[in-house]
């Protein structure tokens, strides 16, 4: 049975990929949605189903909830999978320098590693973001600082049972030099298991950014769903649309990104297995 | 959509019915005060240093009014708008080089001692002048203060100083603290900062960092069957959303200072026992102004200043940012000023064409994209209010071809950015008017103020005109010539737009309708509270 | 037992090093941030020129920050936390007055979270595939997909405003002055909430490595012999499948500690409930770098005797871990 078909016959990983493909058709609508998903579009605080031109509703200034929840997946989706991506790549990257390279600089980054895990990592975002001042790019940054010690931990686990196999060392004895044997070589082979981290690195990454957003941390120029929520719960129970329409989406996107990751992992290790 | 508005209109119309109405069944006004109980309130902010002498603001003094008291409180119906409180009377020498102060009887000290005039001289001179944040400004010419008799203290003024001015300053600089306590060791380092000692009508009891502080009655207060409660407790809710439920769940009796968001006004107005208090702040008024960086070329130009301010519906952001709990702005005075403010300057109503045109007329032309040229644009994040204008104005601008990018500071982030490292083109700020122009207003638009000083005009902007109205109104001791320059200089600001002023606020109350004599002065909610009851 | 020690040893050296990386790390971070403490301050108070540099000097923020950071390294050195520019007292006694409440917080929850998840899990895990197996396991992630803060508003709503069953917040009735079983009942039941928020969103965590761990030991030998020799089910899953599956589990336990007192800033805050995740917030929006310092040196420290603690744990537990593995 091929992988696809396996994948197709979960349940979960099927829900999980409709939940996702959701999610991206709304972030790509998003890009055809003209004009500013910002702009006072109506009267201050509509309930949704009211008007049809304003279906959800608008918030506190007016603004249509509906076009931000679009705008919303766009950034939600973009936060979590640049983050992720950062995060995965510095991980991987760390994590195969210190386990290829042993000895001092194992233990060097190693530490610094620690040292990353010591600090609760949604402490270090707040400081980080509080510090430099909210847009996307420092919150991606923010989130990927917090998470990458995971993903380092596994490759450099990987890359030491890997380093002793037989094309390393045959690698070695046609002189490679050991930086490309290490990224050539030993990288693409320990990525699996650190990518199958992926969908739990991306959903945290999600729900790392709506607490920001939750404190005032978000970026202001962008609509973002924590940032939706942050603005709703101060109405939270004169309008409680406003909080619980994004936090809904929140939920089943976070949900949508752990059942699909999970149905590729699944279906892969099980590929890999056989094989 | 219709049926919202019309309740929303109808809350704002009967806001002051509804007091009313929700008070009268459980107490009348007239109802004698009753004695003892526990108020428990909401404080959003834990101040660390209580010491109201060296910081007078509105956080420090939201506790520490009940413990220390100044020589006089406003008052709605007082001559000049002042009650006595430690002076009983208070008298300024025609040439402005003095100012007398006739003192209580019989006032004593928490810890027993007796409260004399040389408390006050020592007070204004070792603390008010060198240290407090505001007295350095309005006592820098105070030489020294004669004390002839224990209730008798005498300020002699190096120049002459309008009386008006120290008047004015009364209520909120004038906290006078025990001699005897704070004249050993470094006054900043003295413990009585954390744990004040004063004369009010409560004591401080304690303070659980994170959780609450306990103020306790002082049974040997000076007023007459004062104080009626028993205890004070300030509990802490940082989160914004708390002190709603919390007044809900009946486990805080009050909350001041818009503890509770305007939004939710309109809901906690009609819970049984609830009542939404708009009064007791007449004192405290914050003005929303949009500041503006002058070295930026494109607002150098008075075109384009009044461009924006044109661009600006005032009444929307009174109506949605603000739901109808403010008013609009025409200048540097707020429309609430008994003594200073006039209506007679040039105004800008909301107008997109006419601002589009003075845009082109000043040769900034929109681009292809729409766009004449970009700004940042700086909310200050202490209120939710400024934050939403913030996001109405980036709106407002888009629509006259401005595009402006909102930047997201904390509190120090945006101090820096704003005031000493002029990283911005218009930031929005909340100045306060505390009661003369000269006390924290005139410093918004005067020139030649150094780098890094909050609240004042950082944005490069100098008026020769101005500055010198400025300085002749400093030094101007007759109160209707004085009052006079104060005019033209609203006059004046409105036409030069050196900042503009978009609306006025203050802040609300909800109680439990069991709280009683609240809001009765204009400064209540920092004042001593000595009369505050609970009924039932 | 002398394993043990060895482990402590090696442990303790490497965790001077990680906590000098924290602490320099931190401390720059903090001297990048715009704005200082005296900015944070004068925000509330307004001030002219002469007095914000009065501040700056009696705060000595006007030494360089190399000066600054050796003073703080050396004072360190002497176990000084130094004084809060804030709060006006020695920083120790800042963060031992919030320290309990946290704790309490982070080991009610976790125990919840791990207590709660695992005994499900083994509950999902007995029946493979089954209907319970499914709901449980989507059920959990599910709950792990709910923002923390979203719950914790939730939650106030129904149970302390609607029911009115529970206090909104804080940690103990204010100045109530009880005393010993009705001040531990008091603080018990403003817990209810904040420790549901925080603990059930880990819950998934538990169950699913709890279920992934059991559906391991479905498949493994001894399980399969056990079976052969006719144990009853009941037996079976407690006594091999589950027990087997629980040493992970203990791993994850300490893992999951950092990230559990980062979940608490937000529910703290939430929550109004005074521990060192709020006092952090605090303490980087008034840029009181000793103090942010001191903190994050609080709950580094604790996360390392947390991780040591559990790798002892793991090295009695499990006789085929040797010291060496357990370190890096």
């Amino acid at each position: 049975m091929s992988p696809a078909r396996r994948f197709l016959r979960t349940p979960e990983a099927v829900a999980g990929a409709i939940l996702l493909a959701a999610l991206i058709a709304m972030a790509l609508v998003a890009l055809l949605f003209p004009g500013d998903p910002q702009a006072i579009a109506g009267p201050a605080l509509l309930p949704p189903f009211q008007d049809w031109s304003l279906p959800l509703g608008t918030d506190r200034l007016g603004r249509d909830v509906l076009a931000e929840l679009f705008h919303g997946a766009r950034a939600s989706l973009a936060v979590g999978l640049a983050a992720a991506a950062a995060a995965l790549a510095i991980g991987s990257v760390v994590g195969t320098l210190a386990g290829f390279a042993g000895g001092l600089v194992d233990e060097v980054l190693m530490r610094i590693t620690d040292a990353f895990q010591t600090v609760p990592s949604f402490l270090l975002a707040l400081a980080f973001v509080s510090v430099v001042g909210p847009s996307l790019g420092v919150v991606v940054i923010a989130i990927a600082l917090g998470t990458w010690p995971g993903p380092a931990r596994i490759a450099r686990a990987e890359v030491l049972s890997i380093r002793e196999r037989d094309y390393v060392a045959s690698a070695r004895a046609i002189g490679m030099h050991p930086l490309e044997i290490a990224f050539r070589e030993v990288l693409p082979n320990a990525l699996p298991p650190v990518l199958a981290m992926s969908s739990v690195i991306v959903a945290a990454a999600i729900l790392t950014e709506a607490a920001l957003s939750f404190l005032g941390l978000g970026d202001p120029n962008r609509v973002t769903w924590g940032g939706m929520i942050a603005e709703g719960r101060a109405v939270l129970r004169t309008a409680p649309f406003l909080s619980i329409v994004p936090g809904i989406a929140l939920v089943l996107t976070v949900l949508g990104v752990y059942l699909a990751g999970e149905g590729i992992v699944e279906t892969t290790a099980v590929r890999r297995g056989l094989s | 959509m219709s049926g919202f508005t019309i309740s929303r209109r109808k809350m704002l119309a009967g806001s002051a019915i509804l007091l009313a109405s929700t008070a009268m069944p459980n107490f009348g006004w007239a109802q004698t005060p009753k004695k003892g109980g526990r108020l428990v309130l909401a404080a959003d902010s834990e101040p660390r240093n209580l010491n109201p002498a060296i910081v007078a603001s509105n956080g420090v003094f939201f506790i520490s009014s009940k413990i220390v008291e100044t020589l006089a409180e406003a008052s709605f119906d007082g001559k000049d708008g002042l009650a006595p409180r430690l002076a009983l009377g208070w008298e300024g020498a025609a040439d402005g080089l003095s100012a007398t102060f006739k003192l209580r009887d019989g006032v004593r000290w928490h810890d027993g001692k007796p409260f004399t005039s040389a408390d006050v001289a020592f007070s204004a001179l070792q603390i008010w002048k060198p240290l407090q944040n505001l007295g350095r400004t309005v006592f820098k010419d105070l030489a020294s203060v004669e004390t002839p008799d224990d209730l008798t203290a005498v300020f002699r003024f190096a120049k002459p100083t309008p009386f008006q001015l120290i008047r004015n300053a009364l209520p909120a600089l004038s906290s006078v603290v025990p001699k005897h306590i704070y004249e050993v060791g470094k006054i900043e380092d003295n413990p009585a900062n954390t744990a004040p000692i004063g004369t009010g009508p409560f004591k401080f009891g304690e303070y659980k960092a994170g959780q609450y502080y306990r103020l306790t009655k002082n049974t040997d207060y000076w007023g007459k069957d004062e104080p009626y409660l028993d205890e004070i407790i300030y509990q802490v809710l940082p989160d914004r959303t708390s002190a709603a439920s919390a007044l809900e769940a009946e486990e805080i009796q009050l909350a001041a200072f818009s503890a509770v968001p305007l939004a939710d006004l309109d809901r906690i107005s009609r819970v049984p026992g609830l009542k939404v208090i708009t009064k007791g702040y007449e004192g405290l008024t914050y003005q929303l102004v949009v500041e503006i960086n002058h070295r930026r070329k494109e607002l150098a130009d008075l075109k384009v200043r009044r461009a924006i301010a044109h661009a600006i519906d005032k009444d929307f952001v009174v109506k949605t940012v603000f739901l109808g709990y403010a008013a609009t702005a025409t200048g540097p005075v707020p429309k609430n000023d008994p003594q200073f403010y006039t209506a007679d300057v040039p105004t800008y109503a909301f107008d997109v064409a006419k601002a589009n045109a003075l845009l082109d007329e000043a040769g900034y032309k929109k681009g292809a994209d729409g766009n004449r040229f970009s700004l940042r644009l700086l909310p200050a994040p202490y209120f939710n209010e400024t934050k939403q204008f913030g996001d109405y104005l980036r709106q407002a601008l888009a629509a006259i071809g401005i595009d402006a990018q909102l930047v997201n500071n904390d509190s120090a982030a945006h101090i820096k950015a704003v005031y000493t490292d002029h990283a911005f083109d218009l930031a929005v700020g909340p100045p306060v008017f505390r009661g003369d122009p000269a006390i924290s207003t005139t410093i918004l638009v005067q020139s030649g103020i150094p780098d890094g000083v909050p609240f004042s005009n950082q944005g490069g902007y100098k008026n020769d005109a101005l500055d010198a109205l400025i300085a002749k109104a400093s030094e101007t001791l007759d109160t209707s010539a004085r009052t006079d320059l104060y005019k033209e200089f609203q006059k004046e600001v409105a036409a030069d737009l050196p900042l503009i002023n978009v609306a006025e606020w203050s802040f609300i109350s909800v109680a439990r309708d069991t709280v009683g004599n609240i809001a009765n002065n204009p400064r209540w909610a920092v004042s001593n509270w000595a009369d505050t009851y609970l009924a039932g | 037992m002398i394993r043990a020690l060895m482990l402590l040893r090696r442990r303790v050296v490497g965790s001077v090093f990680v906590l000098l990386i924290v602490v320099i790390g931190t401390f720059v971070l903090l001297e990048a941030a715009p704005g200082d403490a005296v900015d944070a301050y004068i925000v509330s108070t307004g001030g002219d020129a002469g007095m914000i540099e009065l501040l700056r000097h009696r705060w000595g923020l006007d030494q360089s920050e190399l000066t600054r950071l050796a003073n703080y390294l050396w004072a360190l050195l002497h176990l000084d936390l130094g004084q809060s520019v804030t709060f006006a007292r020695p920083i120790r006694d800042v963060i031992l007055e919030r320290l309990p409440n946290t704790l309490l917080l982070m080991v009610s929850a976790t125990a919840l979270s791990f207590g709660l998840g695992s005994a499900l899990g083994i509950y999902a895990g007995a029946r493979p595939g089954s209907a319970r197996d499914r709901f449980l396991s989507i059920g959990s992630l599910a709950l792990y997909a709910v923002p923390g803060f979203w719950l914790g508003l939730v939650l106030i709503v129904i149970f302390a405003v609607d029911l009115r069953w529970l206090p909104i917040g804080g940690i103990e009735t204010l100045a109530s002055d009880k005393t010993g079983v009705d001040r531990a009942a008091d603080i018990a039941t403003h817990l209810i909430l904040p420790v549901a928020a925080l603990g059930f969103i880990y819950l998934a965590l538990y169950l699913r490595m709890m279920r992934a761990g059991m559906a391991e030991a479905w498949r493994q030998d001894f399980v399969l012999a056990a079976r052969a020799r006719g144990l009853s089910r009941r037996r079976l899953v407690l006594a091999h499948v589950a027990r087997n599956a629980l040493l992970p589990l203990i791993t994850m336990l300490g893992l999951q500690s950092a990230q559990m007192l980062g979940g608490s800033v937000v529910i703290e805050s939430v929550f109004s409930v005074p521990g060192l995740g709020r006092l952090a917030q605090e303490a980087v929006a008034s840029r009181d770098t000793p103090l942010l310092l001191g903190i994050i040196l609080t709950s580094a420290v604790l996360v390392v005797v947390i991780n040591l603690l559990v790798d002892i744990a793991y090295a009695f537990l499990d006789p085929r871990v040797g010291a060496g593995e357990a370190g890096a």
